[in-house]
């Protein structure tokens, strides 16, 4: 069938009910490079704003640091530009080897293998390590890639209430027959920064013989004391049985990701991974500068300190401005505002004084939940911060919200 | 059935802020059980009442309601 006119109609219908029901996403162009500061035209055509940058997962401010922008430089001219084939064909370079082993360090697991995204390493694992007689027990909230993983593997699937342990516990006692059971969470989960209770959930997959599967993405490089991620600030180290992560946020934020974790597990990812087998994987001038990133987190916690000590400021600040956060010690830290159209107003609002925060409500987010996400930076300097606090504060009083609890908010502008 | 389901449905997703369901009220469409919760009601279907129900019957349009999922499961 050719693309007719009522193929047309239909797909400008389904796009028209996106726009009609607040739905249809639109891009915000930057005009430079990403950093804690940058230039955007939103509404694209429009005159070009200068903003503080507060909705990035650039957490350790490592996208454009100088000396990542030159590893990748020197990655390009000694490894080239592409592989054309996959890895087991003929697309494997020592430099991807060197960095699956300088991964595995650094997490403190057993071994290691890249994937072009971190979403593709979710799509590839679930499907690679279970079958049909095993079951998967997931929190509710995991990132969409490890829902779509959990599609595509033939595992039966159950899940929890988030973070509630009484509820996993009851999970693993219904499914204790299942000959492999695999608990599967988030390290920070993205929407409401809260960090998984890893340690408990560790303690049950001991007693129910379970294994574990952490997405550390929002916290890879700096969660913990020296940035390993959530298990090391759990102090579970080495009792994660499957780790992923993402190369695409804070640890130089271009691409890619990885699955890191028991020998055997990632070996089948080797033999039976699906998107390792039949996709290229990270690309060299990608391998090269990510190398460079851990070579900068191995000398100095200097931006995990960094970024710690912007959160906890940036924390204070707004509640000290009267405004209701979701508690949490990550440096995503959202601003409740519970009514999905303050939430988009107040997003405009912000950005008109110079700061860029998005506004987050159903269906992403639950109902009644609307807030803005506030992502912080190492790259963030003080004065940064005291201008987007003023800018919060300004826009704060104009909507009437400071100080507000949240059933004052809900009071006056519902859900 | 009915009340086996209202009861599952009322411990696993609706918190104590929550009205009581009945087997008319909307539970996808209104947001109170999310599209990825709904493995979880599959996954109890199953083992309570033997029905394996296929991925594309539950849609928030077919299995929005308790009365609508008693039907479904009655095909099974």
């Amino acid at each position: 069938m050719s693309y007719n006119q009522n193929l047309k109609d239909k797909y400008c219908d389904i796009l028209n009910n996106l726009k009609s029901s607040g739905l249809f996403k639109q891009e915000r162009l930057i005009t430079g490079p990403q950093d804690a500061v940058i230039n955007v035209e939103f509404p694209i055509g429009t005159p070009e704003m200068q903003v503080i940058n507060m909705c990035a997962n650039n957490y350790l401010g490592l996208s454009s640091h100088p000396d990542i922008i030159q590893a990748a430089h020197r990655g390009l001219d000694e490894w080239g530009y592409g592989m054309s084939s996959v890895r087991f064909i003929c697309g494997t370079q020592s430099l991807h080897k060197e960095l699956e082993k300088v991964v595995t360090e650094f997490l403190g697991t057993e071994d290691t293998i890249l994937f072009s995204s971190c979403f593709d390493a979710n799509g590839a694992i679930f499907e690679a390590i279970l079958d049909e007689h095993d079951i998967m027990i997931s929190d509710r909230l995991v990132h969409a890639s490890i829902v779509d993983g959990m599609r595509l593997a033939k595992a039966q699937h159950d899940t929890y209430k988030h973070s509630d342990m009484a509820h996993l516990r009851k999970k693993l006692e219904q499914h204790k027959d299942y000959p492999r059971k695999l608990i599967i969470t988030d390290g920070v989960f993205s929407m409401d920064g809260d960090v998984a209770k890893l340690d408990e959930i560790v303690a049950l997959a001991e007693e129910f013989d379970a294994m574990v599967f952490v997405d550390d993405s929002h916290a890879s490089g700096f969660m913990g004391k020296t940035g390993r991620g959530t298990h090391e600030l759990c102090n579970v180290m080495g009792k994660i049985d499957i780790i992923s992560t993402t190369f695409g946020k804070a640890l130089g934020g271009a691409s890619g990701g990885c699955i890191s974790g028991r020998a055997e597990l990632v070996e089948m990812l080797r033999q039976k991974g699906r998107p390792y087998l039949f996709s290229n994987t990270l690309a060299s001038v990608i391998t090269a500068a990510t190398l460079e990133v851990f070579r900068i987190l191995n000398k100095s916690t200097e931006r995990r300190d960094k970024l710690e000590q912007n959160t906890i400021y940036w924390r204070k600040g707004l509640s000290e401005l009267g405004f209701v956060l979701k508690e949490g010690d990550s440096p995503i830290v959202p601003v409740m505002l519970f009514n999905a159209k303050l939430a988009q107003e107040i997003s405009y609002d912000l950005y008109q004084e110079g700061v860029y925060a998005i506004g987050f409500f159903f269906p992403v987010v639950a109902q009644g939940q609307a807030r803005i996400r506030t992502q912080l930076s190492a790259a963030h300097s003080t004065a940064q911060l005291d201008k987007a606090l003023l800018a919060f504060k300004k826009v704060g009083k104009k909507h009437g919200i400071l100080g507000l609890s949240k059933e004052q908010l809900i009071e006056k502008y519902g859900l | 059935m009915e009340q086996k389901l209202i009861d599952f449905i009322t411990e696993e997703f609706l918190s104590d802020d929550d009205d009581p369901i009945t087997t008319q009220t909307k539970l996808i469409s209104s947001g109170l059980i999310d599209s990825f919760s709904l493995v979880s009601l599959q996954t109890f279907i199953a083992k309570e009442f033997g029905k394996k129900i296929p991925a594309p019957k539950i849609t928030a349009q077919s299995f929005d309601t308790v009365a609508q999922m008693m039907e479904i499961i009655d095909q099974f």
